[in-house]
């Protein structure tokens, strides 16, 4: 466990030597405040254009760099986390796996869809239950911590998603993107701690800015959702469960929260080096180490590439059909926050 | 930690035994009786130089009751859990597990900072209470006393303002303005 720390660890001091010749503080909080404006207004201005762009540019290369930081945060060897990444990884698959299988066999006429609201309320228990098991995992290996309150906390969450499941899910689509950022001031915290205080002060902006599009966009009309695609998207965004609500706030906020979150994966963590130099697998401990494997870490990091040209052509194939299988398989890379983020406090 | 696993057991085992007990209450039966489907406000005056009898509506209000009509097959939140059992009971075992759990942490932790933290809950809770009795306390007089006036507001020409709930029924009625007058 102590030398799977110290790995992790070590990659940190070199980004921070290559950071100090870089911006500072406050050129950091001016990049964050324009990004975060910017992102803002477009999506204001333009929610469907700039979901349908987004999607295709962004959503691969960010599970791609997901996937790479996720990768140098695994440790060499796992210890006395063995466990952990056991419940983690078995989570990850099977969660994915049964995400998956609802939408596949209600299209192959094996289900029919029914008690739908009640499957989906299963899913987000084992989630939510999988998830609690993490952090009351994580919180045995830390001295002088009890996490006990989770579990209170997690059947309150359980109650609640029995309570409107559809509404449950659709709460984990807004508040999702919203996990990068967390990942983000763990990261800063870490690694360069007087930015940390300017990020939080930054973040401050995030109610600001979203009260003010909610004022401004929720007497709006409707977004016209009369073909498939934009109909998709707005329904993504909760058009249907909060009909009383402009689906043109909804898909804005949505689209909103979308752009930072690819612009911390993208940009903001590899700038501070949180990815280590992109093309080398010699930042990542499970490639670096004496019993590592760089080749297979090297062929899994160029069949992700490839991964990422394959969804570039599907969506300029097929924008919605491939729009619809990756929302249904990127669940994978949403469960894979959760033990990153939870091992990170 | 065994005997955390007992007790939930034990716990699971009575909530099992509560659900078949309920198992054998009879469903309620369905209402047929039309439900207002939009709530908003009418004014009721005269004017003498009218010869027809005119209902104004605004293109606003219109358009909600249209889109009122078309949600009307489908429930609201509410009525959407009181109709689905199985999820009103897993909702419930949750909170109730989540009260229990709550309560053993309570009981373990003996820092001064979890009390604190339950203390602060508590209060957020007793806020919120206030809050929501305060709010319906505010929630105005019954609606039938704005039309109290009704009468004699006709009689001296003078406009009448209150609410009104939108029904829609079957058949090809006449529109009917039901006015809840009480007799004094």
């Amino acid at each position: 466990m102590e030398r799977a720390e110290n790995i992790v660890v070590s990659a940190w001091p070199k980004a921070r030597a290559r950071d100090d010749r870089r911006v500072s503080a406050a050129v950091f909080a001016t990049i964050l405040i324009v990004s975060a404006c910017l992102s803002a207004a477009l999506a204001s201005w333009l929610p469907l254009q700039v979901s349908i762009v987004s999607v295709f540019l962004f959503a691969g290369p960010h599970n791609w760099f997901e996937a790479r930081y996720f990768l140098m945060r695994l440790p060499a060897r796992f210890g006395r986390s063995r466990n952990f990444f056991i419940v983690a990884f078995a989570g990850i698959g099977l969660l994915t796996l049964a995400y998956i299988s609802l939408p596949a066999l209600y299209y192959a006429n094996i289900w029919s869809g029914a008690n739908w609201p009640n499957a989906i309320a299963g899913w987000n228990t084992l989630m939510i239950l999988w998830i609690s098991a993490l952090v009351l995992m994580r919180g045995r290996q830390k001295a002088n911590r009890d996490w006990f309150w989770v579990l209170p906390i997690a059947f309150a969450l359980c109650a609640f998603n029995w309570l409107a499941p559809e509404l449950f899910s659709l709460a984990i689509v807004y508040l999702h993107p919203l996990v990068a950022l967390w990942f983000l001031d763990r990261h800063l915290r870490r690694t360069k701690p007087e930015w940390s205080k300017t990020y939080r002060g930054c973040l401050a902006l995030l109610p600001l800015l979203l009260v003010g599009m909610a004022w401004q966009l929720s007497r709006t009309s409707s977004l016209a959702d009369d073909n498939g695609l934009f109909w998709r998207i707005t329904q993504h965004a909760g058009a249907d469960l909060l009909p009383n609500v402009s689906s043109h706030l909804l898909v804005s906020t949505h689209v909103f929260l979308e752009l930072l979150h690819y612009g911390v994966w993208i940009v903001a963590l590899p700038l501070i080096g949180a990815t280590g130099a992109i093309w080398s697998v010699k930042s990542i401990p499970i490639a670096n180490h004496s019993r590592g494997f760089p080749k297979l870490i090297g062929v899994i990091l160029i069949c992700g590439l490839f991964a990422v040209a394959v969804l570039w052509f599907g969506f300029s194939a097929n924008y919605t059909l491939t729009r619809d299988v990756y929302f249904a398989v990127a669940m994978a890379h949403v469960l894979a926050e959760a033990p990153f983020l939870v091992r990170m406090i | 930690m065994k005997r955390t696993l007992i007790l939930s057991a034990a716990i699971c085992a009575l909530l099992a035994s509560g659900i078949y007990a309920f198992g054998d209450i009879a469903k309620p039966k369905p209402s047929v009786e039309p439900k207002p489907i939009f709530y908003t406000g009418l004014i009721v005056k005269t004017d003498p130089k009218e010869y027809d009898a005119r209902l104004i509506i605004s293109e606003e209000t219109l358009k909600n009751i249209q889109d009122a009509a078309a949600r009307r097959g489908n429930a609201s939140l509410g009525q959407k859990i009181m109709h689905s059992s199985t999820r009103t009971i897993m909702a419930g075992t949750f909170m109730f597990l989540a009260v229990s759990f709550a309560g053993i942490w309570f009981a373990r932790s003996g820092q001064r900072r979890s009390h604190k933290a339950i203390a602060a809950v508590f209060l957020v809770a007793i806020v919120f209470g206030l809050a929501t009795v305060i709010v319906r306390a505010n929630a105005g007089p019954p609606g039938y006393i704005r039309w109290q006036n009704l009468p004699q507001a006709l009689k001296d020409g003078q406009e009448t303002a209150g609410g009104v709930q939108i029904e829609i029924v079957p058949g090809d009625d006449r529109m009917q303005l039901i006015i809840p007058l009480r007799k004094k």
